[in-house]
């Protein structure tokens, strides 16, 4: 009975952490990654700081305006950048156990890019019913690792229409690429 | 004693006052203006209000910072989400380029096979 008590208090603190982030948990090592970096991101939102954002982004500003309409949906934005000075700073078994969680049937991967180069894109989506309830991406350059958790319903073409806006370059191919986009090419 | 010295013990000796002097002080004293009602209500009031008027203070004070304070973590919030939009944004944009030179390289093999 006492070890009873004891696991389900145990239980009551430990569940919340791993609660965090829609049951996607950043790994340690990721903010360990930091110190190596000669720049780093670390952008936490959750579902009240995106609420207080969300009513300080103008209405005029075409772009604040779009991204208003973009997050009203979302529980969560969560992105860990990594700027490095040379290569070799990072390994993938960094993000492996992100990867890790990143399983089907609940996640299923939409993009996967691997170049000689060592620039890899990953672009995985959370079904959730017919919707898309979040979006993840892990990109990873030879000086870069940038790791992207959208959680909530988001289109990314709602997302990648933001091309030409906010420094973002203007995607210029034809609207069916997002169809092919949906291929995992490896 | 010289001239001088007749002349101060002259200057400094005691002498009585004029009659009446002590009733005329007197009256003068009594006839001081008092403080009206008016004006003993309104210190009273002056004195019961301030500690209000500091309490008001306090909470308005407190109720400015607390609003500048929420503006202040608005707008960092709304930094961070246009700077995480970007990034995303970017990312997405970058796999999507990748995706679409690969299908591109892959087109051009098949026509030169054929």
């Amino acid at each position: 009975m006492k070890k009873l008590l004891i696991f389900g208090l145990a239980a009551a603190f430990v569940l919340p952490a791993w609660a965090l982030d829609n049951n996607i948990k950043m790994p340690v090592n990721l903010d360990r990654l930091a110190a190596r970096a000669t720049e780093s991101v670390d952008v936490t939102l959750d579902a009240s700081m995106l609420e207080l954002a969300s009513k300080f982004l103008s209405q005029d500003d075409p772009d604040q305006a779009h991204v208003k309409k973009l997050v009203s949906k979302l529980k969560g934005v969560y992105v860990r950048s990594f700027e490095f000075d040379k290569e070799g700073q990072y390994s993938m078994s960094d993000v492996e156990s992100l990867r890790r969680q990143l399983k089907a049937p609940e996640w299923s991967r939409i993009v996967g890019v691997r170049s000689l180069k060592g620039e890899n894109s990953e672009v995985y989506l959370q079904k959730n019913g017919s919707k898309i309830g979040g979006l993840f991406v892990i990109a990873a350059e030879p000086k870069e690792l940038t790791i992207v958790h959208i959680d909530g319903p988001i289109d990314p073409e709602e997302l990648s229409q933001l091309g030409g806006h906010m420094g973002i370059p203007k995607i210029g191919v034809k609207h069916e690429s997002a169809k092919s986009a949906g291929k995992d090419q490896e | 004693m010289t001239e001088f010295e007749q002349q101060l013990a002259q200057a400094l000796e005691r002498r009585e006052p004029p009659a009446g002097f002590t009733s005329r002080v007197l009256a003068a004293a009594s006839q001081q203006p008092t403080r009206s009602r008016w004006q003993a209500w309104r210190w009273a009031f002056v004195l019961r209000a301030a500690p209000v008027m500091a309490a008001l203070l306090v909470v308005a004070g407190g109720a400015l910072y607390q609003n500048y304070e929420r503006i202040e973590r608005g707008e960092a919030a709304k930094q961070q989400l246009l700077l995480a939009v970007k990034i995303a944004g970017a990312k997405l944009y970058d796999a999507r380029q990748r995706v679409v030179s690969i299908g591109e390289i892959r087109g051009a093999g098949t026509e030169e096979e054929q």
